[in-house]
C-alpha cells in the first residue's frame, strides 16, 4: 500500500528531514511513526500526500510512484488518503454535517450519495446528535472525531494521522484510539504520528522510531521506546 | 445529470458568497470595468461612424451629384454622358432613388416613424463621381461646373470636411483605445486583487478541499466566475452608458443644424449590437482574466 525506498527530503538545500528512509507498509496495517519534534514524521506523512515531492528516492502509495504522478493527478490520489491533525482543521462557519458533507461535495459526489453516507458516517463516530452543531460548540474530541468523520466519509485505503490526540485528554485520546482501530479493522491502512507513549504502548501495534529522518527502529506489535 | 446540477448549485452558491463578502470592492470593480468598456464601445462605435461618413465619399476623392426629385429621364441620361466623357473624370456611378432609399432605409432603421414619412419619390437620384485627380481644388471646380446645371439639385463635395473630421476621429479613437487599455488593466488588477483577497479569506476551505482531494479547477472555478461576473456586471453598465451616449450624441446632430454635417457619422443597429456585444464580452474577458490570474498564482497544489 506504502512503500518508500531509499527516500531523503531535504529542504532549502540543507536540512535533511527525511535521510534515506526505506519502508513498505502493507495493506490493513495500522503503523505509530514516533520520534521526538523534527525528527521526519511530518515531513513523511507529508510525502505521502504529495504535499512535499522528494528529493531523493521513490515514494509509491496506492500503487502510484508519485514521482510519476503529473499534478493534476494529485487530487485523484488524495481521495484514496484521509488526514486527520492535531488541529482538527474544521471550517467553523460549517455545521457538523456540513463538515463532512463538504468532503464529499467538493469531489463532486452526488448528493443522493451525500445524503445517505453523512448520516452513516457521523452514526459510526457517535455524533449523530450533534449533526447541526457548530464546531465551537463541541468539545475536542467531539472535533476530532468529526475530523476522522469527513476524513473517512470517501472510504479511503489509507488514513493517515498526525498528532491526533495531541490535543486531547487521556480519556479522550482512549475514546480517538479505539475510533481509529475501528477504521483499521475495516480494511483500511492508518499510519499514525504520534509522542503518545501510553497509547502507542497499550496498542502494541507496529512501530517506526525516528530519529534525525531516519528509521532507528521497526517492531511488530512494538512499544514507544 | 444529478451530480452536475448538484456541482452547479455549488458553483453559484460560492460565488454569490463572495460577491456579498466584499461589497464595497466588487461594486469598485464593476465601475472599473464599466467606465473601461464604455470606451472601448465608444472607440468602436466612432470607428464605424468615420468609416460609415467616409464610406460615402469613397475616401474624400468623391463627390455627388443630386438630381431634381422630378428631372426628366433625358435629362439624367445627358448629364451621365456628360460625366462619362469628361476628361477630368475617371468613373461615375448612378445611384436611383430606389437605391437612396435603401441606403436610407439602412441608416434609420432606428427611426421608422421618419422613415415612413419619406417616399421614394421625394428622394433625389444622384451621379457618384469619382475625379482623376483627387485634389480638393480641382473637386471643387469640377463641382462648381455641375452645380448650375438644370435639373441639378445640389452637389456635395466635403473632402475638406471629411479629411478634418477623419482626422479628429481618428486621434479620438486612438486616445480612446489608449484608455481602455489603461482602465482594462486597472480594472484586472482590481479583480486580480479581489480575488486575492476572496481566496485568502477562504484558505481554510481551500486547505481542507485540497486535503479532500478537490481538484485545482473545482476550487478555482467559483473565483473565476466571480470574476467574470464581475465583468459582465461592467460590461453591461459600460455597454448601456455607451448606447445612452450615442442616443444623445445622435440626437444632437439631427437637432442642431451646425453640426448637420455630422448627420451621415451614424452607425447602423447592426453595428451598434456588435460595438455592444464587443463591449460586454471585452468586460467578461477582463474578469476572467484577472480571476483566472489570481487563482492560478494563490493556489499550488
Amino acid at each position: 500500500m506504502i512503500r518508500l525506498d531509499n527516500v531523503t527530503k531535504i529542504y532549502k538545500g540543507e536540512t535533511r528531514a527525511v535521510d534515506g528512509v526505506t519502508l513498505n507498509i502493507e495493506k490493513g496495517e495500522f503503523v505509530f511513526l514516533v520520534g521526538e519534534s523534527g525528527s521526519g514524521k511530518s515531513t513523511m506523512l507529508r510525502l505521502l500526500t504529495a504535499e512535499e515531492a522528494a528529493t531523493g528516492g521513490q515514494v509509491h502509495v496506492a500503487g502510484k510512484d508519485l514521482a510519476r504522478i503529473s499534478s493534476w493527478r494529485v487530487p485523484y490520489l488524495r481521495r484514496n488518503i484521509g488526514s486527520v491533525f492535531q488541529d482538527f482543521k474544521l471550517l467553523p462557519q460549517k455545521t457538523v454535517y456540513e463538515n463532512v458533507a463538504f468532503a464529499l461535495e467538493v469531489i463532486g459526489r452526488p448528493r443522493n450519495i451525500i445524503t445517505t453516507q453523512v448520516p452513516a458516517i457521523l452514526e459510526l463516530v457517535g455524533l449523530s446528535n450533534k449533526q447541526k452543531s457548530f464546531p465551537d460548540e463541541l468539545s475536542g474530541g467531539e472535533q476530532q472525531r468529526v475530523s476522522i468523520a469527513r476524513a473517512f466519509v470517501n472510504r479511503p485505503l489509507i488514513l493517515l494521522a498526525d498528532e491526533p490526540t495531541g490535543n486531547l485528554d487521556p480519556n479522550t485520546a482512549q475514546e480517538i484510539m479505539r475510533l481509529l482501530d475501528r477504521i483499521n479493522r475495516t480494511g483500511t491502512t492508518v499510519v499514525m504520528a504520534t509522542h503518545d507513549q501510553t497509547i502507542v504502548d497499550q496498542m502494541r501495534r507496529r512501530v517506526v522510531a525516528l530519529h534525525a529522518g531516519q528509521v532507528v527502529r521497526d517492531e511488530q506489535q512494538g512499544v514507544y521506546a | 445529470m444529478a451530480g452536475f446540477l448538484g456541482r452547479a448549485g455549488y458553483f453559484t452558491r460560492e460565488t454569490w458568497l463572495n460577491v456579498r463578502r466584499n461589497l464595497t470592492l466588487t461594486v469598485a470593480a464593476i465601475l472599473t470595468v464599466a467606465v473601461g468598456v464604455m470606451l472601448v464601445g465608444l472607440g468602436l462605435m466612432a470607428r464605424y461612424a468615420s468609416s460609415n461618413a467616409l464610406g460615402r465619399w469613397q475616401g474624400g476623392v468623391q463627390f455627388e451629384i443630386f438630381m431634381e426629385p422630378d428631372i426628366a429621364g433625358g435629362q439624367i441620361d445627358a448629364l451621365g454622358e456628360e460625366l462619362r466623357i469628361h476628361p477630368d473624370i475617371e468613373r461615375i456611378q448612378y445611384v436611383t432613388q430606389d437605391q437612396a432609399f435603401a441606403l436610407l432605409e439602412e441608416m434609420l432603421v432606428d427611426e421608422p416613424e421618419l422613415l415612413a414619412e419619406i417616399s421614394v419619390e421625394s428622394l433625389p437620384s444622384s451621379y457618384r463621381v469619382v475625379p482623376r485627380i483627387a485634389e480638393g481644388e480641382i473637386i471643387e471646380s469640377l463641382a462648381a461646373q455641375f452645380r448650375q446645371r438644370p435639373g441639378v439639385y445640389s452637389v456635395e463635395t466635403g473632402r475638406q470636411q471629411v479629411d478634418a473630421i477623419r482626422e479628429w476621429f481618428n486621434s479620438f479613437r486612438w486616445i480612446v483605445l489608449l484608455m481602455s487599455i489603461v482602465l482594462a488593466a486597472a480594472s484586472a488588477l482590481l479583480i486580480f486583487n479581489m480575488i486575492r483577497v476572496a481566496m485568502f479569506a477562504r484558505r481554510r476551505e481551500i486547505e481542507v478541499m485540497k486535503l479532500v482531494g478537490a481538484t485545482n479547477s473545482f476550487i478555482r472555478l467559483p473565483f473565476i466566475l466571480e470574476g467574470m461576473l464581475h465583468g459582465l456586471a461592467g460590461g453591461l453598465v459600460g455597454a448601456v452608458a455607451a448606447g445612452a451616449l450615442r442616443n444623445h450624441v445622435e440626437e444632437l446632430f439631427g437637432r442642431s443644424e451646425i453640426l448637420a454635417f455630422f448627420r451621415s457619422f451614424t452607425v447602423t443597429s447592426g453595428q451598434f449590437t456588435t460595438a455592444t456585444i464587443a463591449t460586454v464580452l471585452m468586460g467578461v474577458i477582463v474578469g476572467a482574466l484577472g480571476s483566472a490570474f489570481a487563482a492560478g498564482r494563490f493556489l499550488d497544489v
